[in-house]
This record gives structure tokens, C-alpha cells and sequence, in this order.
């Protein structure tokens, strides 16, 4: 029983300490986004490999994301004969939700897991020591420009998918599934908002800020080697998307009451 | 004017293993200390602590009569500009060229320098440390031997008052050995009021470029002196570590 307890206690010590060192972290990070100097020339840098890199990866999944949600959409609206409301249900549920969310997924595998082993193998290599051997503040130059990109990038990229997606819906509910185009894209036109656009896209800067800093963190603080470095971004990549799915939750309640108020 | 430095009693410890058991330790201005002792006896973690890098558990080190064990990191970074470091395994920047890795601390701190003038600087590094031709080359592409010369024309393209230098020929073979120790000296030599410290286990070196030498032996500067009085030293511990005995106080 004392055993349980001490190893409990042992555990949740843990937990606090790594809380309490990425809320450091992450601060020194911010602070260092608006602290000078402010170096443009890697946040561009960032902000080519987060946005420009993820393009392709994030059209695809959008793309064939609308697709698929399109047709599960067709057979359980054709069972109540509303059919009608599958372009606006399922643009709804992209905008608000799977746009954001599975954008951030799959920017986190991608870019999350490479700025965690970047920064990891930096630690590991010296890198870091050496930054700050030369009076370099490792956190601003290492972690700000790419929490920055990432806050301004995902957006864009969410936006892109809700557009692909669009797009994706469109032609199998049109083309494949044969509904009526008129009433679709009325009533598409007529139930999304802009609000759920900016709502969506404000969540996937919230994400994007989530998967920087966490990737950044767990990279910056690997130890070990190789080994260390895998371990890291292993758990960065595990840690950022599980608190992408349980911050959009809580996202989704704050926002919520809003599109309650427009309707 | 620069100034020396003073470590007085330093301590450093990791859970429950003492690695600096009250380091007492003076660097004279503009000479070459080489601190001796064998691997794991926590040189590196000296150097690491006198940079900085690591926070001392107790004891003090004096720049210029300031303890810089009890300043803020704003305060530190601004100490840290007046040195320069060569790490064990170089740490250059793998993302960036030879060129780029020399040019980056006068791009960082020196913003409004000018573009011609950092080159000017940079090519005059790498010209320094027989590297001028490389300046194109990406770290991977580097030998051992390269990348710790291009280390040390990246710690010293500031001119930095001190210059540390963690093992640097480790994993050399010895022609390059005595190139970078030439290359140590001479940066000595040229550099007005550059006082260094060397961390090192291998002797031929320190006996080579060392103005004065230091054993750290069980967490303490157990003898200091000359390179001369170190081949001299009756002192079991010195004796064995020169001579490189088995026998002896020190068990493996």
C-alpha cells in the first residue's frame, strides 16, 4: 500500500514538474515572438516548411475526406429522404471540425515529429549548447519563429482543406451520387457561414500553437542520443495529438454558443 | 582590458554522484591553462559551469572580481559574449555551410555589419585555420579534423577575451593533433589578451601548448604548475596519469 502511494506520488510529482517546464517553455517562446530581435528570414523559413511543405499532404486528405463523408452522408440522409441537406451537412462538419482538426493531425505527424527530432538531435549534438555558449537565447531563436509559423500557417492550410473538401463533396454528391445540384449548393450556400470558416480556422491556430510547442519541448529536452531523440518525438507526436482532440472539445463549447446567437 | 578568471571553491553535483568536490582554480590573463584528468572526473561539466551552461551548486567564479555564479540568464548572456567555445565534437550547425556557421555569431550579434565585411571576417577565419577553401562545404561533408578547425574559426571570428576548448583533438590522429595544436597556440600567439582553457587527457598536447597545467583529480585540482613541473611531480596521482601506468592510486 505505502509502495502504491509513494510511486503515485512519484508519478504525479512527474507529471507536474514536465507541466510546470513546458508552461516555462512555452512562455520563453512567446515572449520571445514580440521580444527583439525578431529574425524574419527563419519564421519564413518556418512558416515554407509548415505551409508550403504540408500543402499536398493536407489537399489529399481533404480532398478525399469530403469523398468519403459524402458518400457515408448519401446513405444515411437517403434513409430519411434528405438528401438535399447532404452538401450542407457535410460542408458544416468540415469547416467546423474535421478541417481543423484532421489538418493538425496531419501537420502534426509531419511537422511536430520533424521539429521534435530536429531540436532533439541539436540537444543531443551540442548544438543547443553551442547556441548558447555564443549568448544566442536557444528557446527565441530555436522554438519562437516555428510557433509563430505554425500559428499562421495552419489556418491557411485548414482554410485549404475546407475548400478541397468542398470541392471533394461536390463532385461525388453531383457527379457519383447523382443529387440534385440546385438544391445542394443552395442550401450549402445558405447554412455554412463565415463564422464557421473563422471558427475553424481559429481552432487550427490553437492547434498549431499546441504541436509547435509541444514538438519543440519534447525536442529541446531530449536526452540520450538516438534513442532519446526517437523517444522524444514519439512522445510529441503522441502528446500533441491527443490534446488536439481534447482541447477541440473544449474549443467547440466556447464556441458553440455563438452559432447558437447567429441562428 | 580584459580580465582573468577565478574559480574558488566549486561544487556540482548530479543526484547523488559529486562530480566538482570545491574547485579552486586561477586562469591567468593571457596564457593557455590546460586542465588534465582522466574521463568521467567532470572536466567537461568545469567548462560547462564556468560557461554557464550548467549552474554550480556552490562556490563562486570570479571575472574581473564579478561572480558570475550569481547573475540572471540576461546578465550571463551578456558575459557569455566575451567568450568563445570549441566543443568536444565541434557542434557546428549541420544545417548550414562551413561559411555560414563562422559567419553566424558576427550575424547575430554584429546586425548592422555589413555583408562585405562579415565575408571579409569569415574568409579571414577559415584562411586562419587552413579552411579557405571549404567554406562552401556542408558539415557532413567535413573530416574530424575540418570540422574542429572550423569550430575554432567560429569561436574566435568575435575575437573573444576567453577561449574554451573542450577535448579538442579528441579522435584526431596525430599529424592533425599537432595541427590543431599548432593552430591553438597560434590563435594564442595573435590574439592580444586571449586567455584560454583547454580541457584534455592527452599529455603530448598539453605539454606542447600549455602555459601552465592543472590535474582534476576525485572533484579537486589536486596540482598546478608549469608543463615542466608536471613531468617533474613526485605527486602519486600526477605520476601515474603522465606516465600513463596502470599501477598506481588511480584504479580503473
Amino acid at each position: 500500500m505505502k509502495d502504491s502511494i509513494s510511486l503515485l506520488g512519484g508519478v504525479v510529482l512527474r507529471v507536474v514538474e514536465d507541466v510546470g517546464q513546458y508552461a516555462r517553455f512555452t512562455m520563453t517562446a512567446v515572449l520571445g515572438i514580440v521580444r527583439p530581435p525578431y529574425r524574419w528570414r527563419l519564421l519564413f523559413k518556418q512558416m515554407e516548411f509548415v505551409g508550403n511543405g504540408s500543402l499536398s499532404i493536407v489537399a489529399i486528405t481533404g480532398v478525399f475526406t469530403g469523398m468519403v463523408f459524402a458518400v457515408q452522408s448519401d446513405y444515411a440522409f437517403g434513409m430519411f429522404g434528405a438528401r438535399g441537406l447532404l452538401g450542407s451537412t457535410v460542408v458544416l462538419a468540415l469547416t467546423r471540425e474535421l478541417g481543423p482538426v484532421l489538418t493538425s493531425l496531419m501537420v502534426n505527424g509531419r511537422v511536430g515529429s520533424a521539429m521534435a527530432a530536429e531540436l532533439g538531435t541539436m540537444r543531443v549534438t551540442e548544438q543547443i549548447d553551442a547556441l548558447e555558449s555564443m549568448a544566442i537565447d536557444p528557446i527565441q531563436y530555436l522554438a519562437s519563429p516555428r510557433i509563430l509559423a505554425s500559428m499562421l500557417m495552419l489556418p491557411i492550410l485548414c482554410a485549404t482543406f475546407d475548400a478541397v473538401g468542398a470541392i471533394g463533396v461536390s463532385y461525388v454528391a453531383t457527379y457519383t451520387l447523382g443529387v440534385n445540384p440546385g438544391p445542394f449548393f443552395d442550401r450549402m450556400m445558405w447554412y455554412v457561414d463565415t463564422d464557421d470558416i473563422w471558427g475553424g480556422m481559429l481552432k487550427s491556430a490553437i492547434f498549431g500553437f499546441l504541436l509547435s510547442s509541444i514538438g519543440c519541448y519534447r525536442g529541446y529536452y531530449a536526452r540520450g542520443g538516438a534513442e532519446g531523440v526517437g523517444q522524444a518525438t514519439t512522445k510529441a507526436v503522441v502528446a500533441a495529438g491527443v490534446l488536439i482532440l481534447v482541447v477541440d472539445y473544449f474549443v467547440s463549447l466556447i464556441l458553440a454558443p455563438m452559432s447558437v446567437n447567429r441562428s | 582590458m580584459s580580465d582573468s578568471i577565478r574559480i574558488v571553491g566549486l561544487q556540482k553535483s548530479f543526484g547523488a554522484q559529486k562530480v566538482l568536490q570545491g574547485v579552486d582554480l586561477e586562469l591567468p590573463l593571457g596564457q593557455i591553462t590546460v586542465v588534465i584528468g582522466r574521463s568521467g572526473t567532470g572536466k567537461s561539466v568545469l567548462l560547462k559551469t564556468l560557461m554557464g551552461l550548467m549552474r554550480p551548486d556552490g562556490g563562486s567564479i570570479l571575472i574581473g572580481g564579478q561572480d558570475i555564479t550569481r547573475l540572471g540568464d540576461r546578465e550571463l548572456m551578456r558575459v557569455r559574449n566575451r567568450f568563445g567555445m570549441v566543443f568536444q565534437h565541434a557542434a557546428l550547425f549541420d544545417s548550414m555551410t562551413v561559411f555560414d556557421n563562422v559567419a553566424f555569431p558576427l550575424r547575430e550579434h554584429d546586425r548592422k555589419m555589413k555583408e562585405a565585411e562579415v565575408k571579409r571576417r569569415v574568409d579571414a577565419a577559415l584562411a586562419d585555420v587552413g579552411l579557405a577553401e571549404a567554406g562552401h562545404k556542408w558539415v557532413h561533408e567535413l573530416s574530424g579534423g575540418m570540422r574542429k578547425r572550423a569550430a575554432v574559426a567560429r569561436a574566435l571570428v568575435r575575437k573573444p577575451e576567453f577561449l574554451l576548448y573542450d577535448e579538442p583533438t579528441t579522435g584526431l590522429d596525430p599529424i592533425m593533433t599537432a595541427h590543431v595544436d599548432e593552430l591553438i597556440r597560434s590563435a594564442q600567439d595573435h590574439t592580444e589578451g586571449l586567455t584560454s582553457l583547454i580541457i584534455s587527457h592527452d599529455m603530448q598536447a598539453t605539454m606542447r601548448i600549455a602555459d601552465k597545467v592543472a590535474m582534476l583529480h576525485e572533484g579537486r585540482i589536486i596540482h598546478e604548475g608549469t608543463p615542466e613541473d608536471f613531468q617533474t611531480s613526485s605527486h602519486p596521482v600526477v605520476r601515474q596519469f603522465v606516465d600513463g601506468k596502470l599501477e598506481g592510486p588511480i584504479q580503473v
